[in-house]
């Protein structure tokens, strides 16, 4: 009954009421929905991480990660295989032969790993095949009797293997696209020019266009200027099994895009048919095998059951491989809760004013009531009723409008482009899909019904100090 | 001056409320400038580091260095305009640098590596190498030490394994680690002093010698005295290739930087790379280090230096770090706003119920002849002293505990330093003192107020006296 009382209570000044409720929409929508985004960019973090770059479980000698000694290959393979196959929640496994070497190109080098692979296992465990760049090939498709590698976007551009040209077709192209005649001719100085870099070009490019004109088109002229030459090669060398000095001419087979900078410059995919023959290895001899599991959650157990199966392996689920990634997961929820914590508190000092003033406004009538017979508890349950309405109609609207918002930007994605760059170097995309999990949504709404009835409390105890004759003379 | 004591004394006719709405300003402008103190200081904190240790506040190059470094892109060390360019009153010293890439090897173990020839003497003006040199180190056999000695309590022992193979620069970052208390230091750090230091030695110009970042000796598994092999691309097309002897370890607060650096004497590095007598880049540290003063210097010494060089600021030369810098302060700013929004709706409440209560009081005081006009300042008067309240108290507050901060950054110790540092961060977080972030929030609280006062404002205008008088 008294529920009921208290309902019709919120209703009466409608204005003050209304200016509560729109204030704790905004700030729970605003706090949730960058909650979202937040939490969408990390979850794209570790899916990224889990499905393109590391996967569940590593297996491989104790002492190979101190310094991928080329040497310290995988004991007795075979009976790994069986091993891991018989353990149950194991959806895929594939064997990776890495070595660190040198990739060249006629002007520039640098330090990278080479992972030799079985390009249809591979896919099995990793969907990094995947996110293939389109018009640069594919991931080992090709029926070459080439080597083949598969590199990075980054490592392509660092390497000269990706360039950015200005020519006759790029121009039409950027008409076509309907990029304005004045800024395709303030392009046409650069005609048949081939830039040095990614830096250089970004570099003359922002020299010649206004800062309106390269946020509306730049991204288009970087796409169009954007050029691969197919059967692009480098030169892959290292130290073989008896430490001498080794390499092979590599055609590129395809250039993928992760948007983690670092993954990209030091990650180059080659056959291990290619691979194999030119390090002195035996056939059956790999460095690590790579387990994907069916449920995530379950990586640490399952690592945890191969652990006792394989004395004297190293046996690492992804929480152990990277850790920084494990502790973000981890935390992440508390300083969501803290985060929102901070704006219920800002929240309550609007609840708290607007109850101290409804109990002020109505003395006569809490007299009244009191005179009559309410006892003081039905009293303070009735403040205390009006403000968890106040707080949960406006926490469910804000609420329902960051689930409205979520879900259409989730459709598309939110971009910043502007902080691709430093993002990227994190390992973070700049293409974020706001992502929240229901439980989110619990934790929230708690936390509204807690902030509402704490900041009812001090108005509440105002209203019972009442005296009654007192206040039934009041105006 | 009327107005403002009627203002004032309406404010305490009803306490409550008003020290409540100021409040909620207090909370709000503490909570940004706290957390504003927090980000800004540890984003100074960061590029003072990249700075301080890697690439100075402003260097001039070849024109072309930056875009491909490469030997072949390296001008020759020019005292005169070495001398022209200390002649800058904001210019303390020239550092000459020849960097380079290089493989560098030690036996099966393989890396690539940034291999920087330096003046060790003149570099102690900018990066400091010197004071980088790993005095500590929790290496098996000190932990095995540490573990023997029965004065030294077990928390400690158990935390020296969690940092088995951390090197240190001093002494106070192993005290903290080990999550030893300054009353306790002076029993236990001599002995711990003793068991973990480490011998290092530095390099001269003119004596073949390298220093290596501690990381690096880790991964080449290779320590004081042992060789250290470096293969590259020198000057037009040339191969470089060395040997020589580590001299010392340096442990580099930046961990990208820390597990690939190489330090040469300047003259025996430009040997390796036979390009005797150019340099890369001329690193200059400066008197002022403001963003202001930068930009002017810039612009001052870009007259100077013509031909194929050019001068880059620190800003180009950390292009990623600024733009993830930018992007964490954008999203600490978006944040602070939604913080910000809420209270201003909370004033507005407050301004709603003002207007409401006192329509009648209103009314009277127009009908016995007080201007409309007279009202509305008198109302904007007080609203704008329920934000001063909240802001100055508010800002008070912040500056004691932020003033307090700068002086006593907030240091991670034991496991959660292990934390951060597995992160690759300093485990630290540094405040920023007081600067144009206060003035932001005084701009946006009067905002606030100003907005919320637009309400009332439009209703004492448009009130009409004998409604009002009936209320």
């Amino acid at each position: 009954m008294i529920w009921k009382t208290a309902w019709k209570n919120v209703w009466r000044n409608k204005i003050r009421s209304l200016v509560v409720i729109i204030s704790i929409t905004i700030g729970i929508f605003g706090g949730v929905f960058a909650v979202a985004v937040m939490n969408g960019a990390i979850a794209q973090r570790v899916d990224a991480a889990l499905n393109d770059e590391i996967s569940h479980i590593h297996i491989n000698d104790p002492s190979f990660r101190d310094n991928y000694d080329i040497q310290l290959t995988l004991d007795q393979p075979e009976r790994l295989l069986d091993t891991i196959d018989s353990t149950p929640g194991v959806a895929a496994v594939t064997f990776r032969t890495i070595i660190t070497g040198m990739a060249n190109t006629a002007t520039k080098s640098t330090g990278v790993q080479i992972v030799g692979i079985d390009p249809e296992k591979e896919k099995s465990v990793f969907t990094l095949y995947k996110t293939t760049i389109p018009g640069t090939g594919s991931f080992f498709d090709q029926d070459s009797r080439e080597n083949l590698a598969y590199i990075g976007q980054d490592l392509a551009k660092e390497l000269n293997i990706i360039r950015y040209i200005i020519d006759d077709s790029v121009l039409e192209a950027l008409v076509e696209k309907e990029v304005p005649q004045d800024v395709v001719d303030k392009l046409k100085g650069f005609n048949g020019y081939r830039f040095k870099s990614e830096k250089s070009f970004k570099q003359e490019v922002k020299n010649v266009l206004s800062v309106k004109e390269q946020r509306d088109f730049g991204s288009l002229i970087r796409e169009e200027a954007w050029s691969f030459r197919p059967r692009s090669r480098m030169t892959l060398t290292f130290l073989d099994k008896n430490q001498v000095q080794t390499g092979a001419v590599f055609r590129i087979a395809g250039i993928y895009d992760v948007r983690n900078s670092m993954f990209e410059m030091t990650q180059v995919f080659v056959r291990n048919s290619d691979l194999i023959p030119l390090t002195g290895l035996a056939p059956d001899q790999f460095h690590q095998a790579v387990i994907r599991v069916d449920d995530m959650q379950a990586a640490p157990d399952i690592s945890e059951t191969l652990k006792e199966k394989l004395p004297g392996y190293e046996v690492m689920n992804w929480k152990e491989i990277q850790p920084d990634l494990a502790m973000m997961t981890d935390m992440i929820e508390k300083f969501y809760a803290i985060f929102m914590v901070i704006i219920l508190a800002a929240l309550a000092f609007g609840i708290v004013n607007t109850m101290l003033m409804v109990v002020l406004e109505r003395t006569k009538e809490l007299g009244m009531l009191t005179a009559i017979g309410m006892n003081k508890k039905r009293v303070f349950n009735m403040i205390m009723m009006e403000s968890v309405f106040l707080s949960i109609v406006g926490g469910v609207v804000g609420m329902g409008i960051s689930q409205a918002v979520i879900g259409i930007t989730a459709r598309n994605g939110i971009n910043f482009t502007n902080y691709q760059e430093g993002l990227e170097a994190l390992g973070y995309t700049s293409h974020i899909y706001p992502s929240i999990s229901p439980s989110f949504f619990i934790m929230v709404t708690v936390l509204i019904i807690i902030t509402g009835i704490l900041s009812s409390i001090y108005p509440a105890l105002k209203a019972l100090k009442l005296d009654p004759a007192e206040a039934l003379r009041t105006e | 001056m009327n107005n403002l004591k009627m203002a004032w004394r309406n404010l305490w006719r009803n306490r409550r409320r008003t020290l409540i709405t100021s409040a909620s300003v207090l909370f709000a402008v503490f909570f940004a400038l706290f957390f504003r103190s927090l980000q800004l200081g540890s984003y100074d904190h960061m590029f003072k580091n990249a700075i301080e240790s890697y690439t100075g506040y402003i260097q001039v190059q070849q024109k072309d260095y930056w875009d491909e470094k490469i030997v072949d892109n390296t001008f020759a060390y020019d005292r005169q305009l070495e001398q022209q360019l200390l002649a800058d009153k904001n210019v303390e010293a020239a550092i000459p640098r020849f960097e380079s890439f290089a493989l560098a090897s030690n036996g099966p173990q393989t890396k690539g590596v940034l291999v920087l020839g330096i003046d060790p003497e003149k570099e102690n003006h900018l990066s400091k190498v010197s004071e980088k040199m790993v005095r500590y180190r929790l290496d098996a056999e000190s932990i095995s030490k540490i573990g023997q000695d029965p004065e030294i309590p077990d928390k400690v022992k158990e935390l020296a394994r969690l940092f088995e193979d951390n090197a240190y620069t001093n002494s106070s970052r192993l005290q903290l680690d080990l999550g030893i208390s300054d009353k306790d230091a002076p029993v236990i750090m001599p002995s711990i002093e003793s068991f973990t230091s480490f011998e290092n030695g530095y390099i001269k110009m003119g004596e073949p010698g390298v220093l290596v970042g501690d990381k690096l000796s880790q991964y080449l598994q290779l320590g004081i005295g042992d060789t250290i092999v470096l293969i590259g691309q020198g000057y037009h097309a040339s191969t470089a290739a060395g040997k020589y002897e580590i001299k010392g370890i340096v442990k580099i607060p930046l961990p990208d930087i820390d597990n690939k650096i190489v330090y040469l004497p300047l003259d025996i590095c430009q040997g390796l790379y036979n390009a005797e007598g150019n340099l890369t880049s001329l690193a200059l540290d400066v008197v002022d280090n403001r963003d202001k003063a930068i930009d002017e210097t810039m612009a001052r010494i870009d007259k100077i230096v013509t031909g194929d060089k050019r001068v880059m600021g620190w800003r180009e030369m950390n292009e990623v770090m600024v733009s993830q810098m930018d992007a964490d302060n954008k999203s600490g700013m978006i944040m602070i706003a939604i913080l910000y929004l809420v209270i201003a709706f909370g004033v507005f409440g407050t301004v709603l119920m003002l207007t409401a209560e006192r329509k009648r009081e209103f009314g009277v005081l127009v009908a016995i002849g007080m201007q409309k006009k007279k009202l509305a300042s008198v109302m904007t008067a007080e609203m704008l002293l329920i934000g001063l309240i909240g802001m100055l108290s508010g800002a008070l507050v912040a500056t004691v505990i932020i003033l307090y901060g700068v002086g006593h950054p907030i240091i991670f110790k034991g496991s959660m330093a292990k934390m951060f540092e597995d992160y690759g961060m300093e485990p630290m977080m540094a405040f920023l003192g007081i600067n144009t972030y206060f003035l932001w929030q005084i701009f946006i609280v009067a905002l606030m107020v100003l907005l919320s006062i637009v309400y009332p404002l439009s209703k004492i205008f448009k009130m009409k006296v004998v409604n009002a008088l009936r209320a």
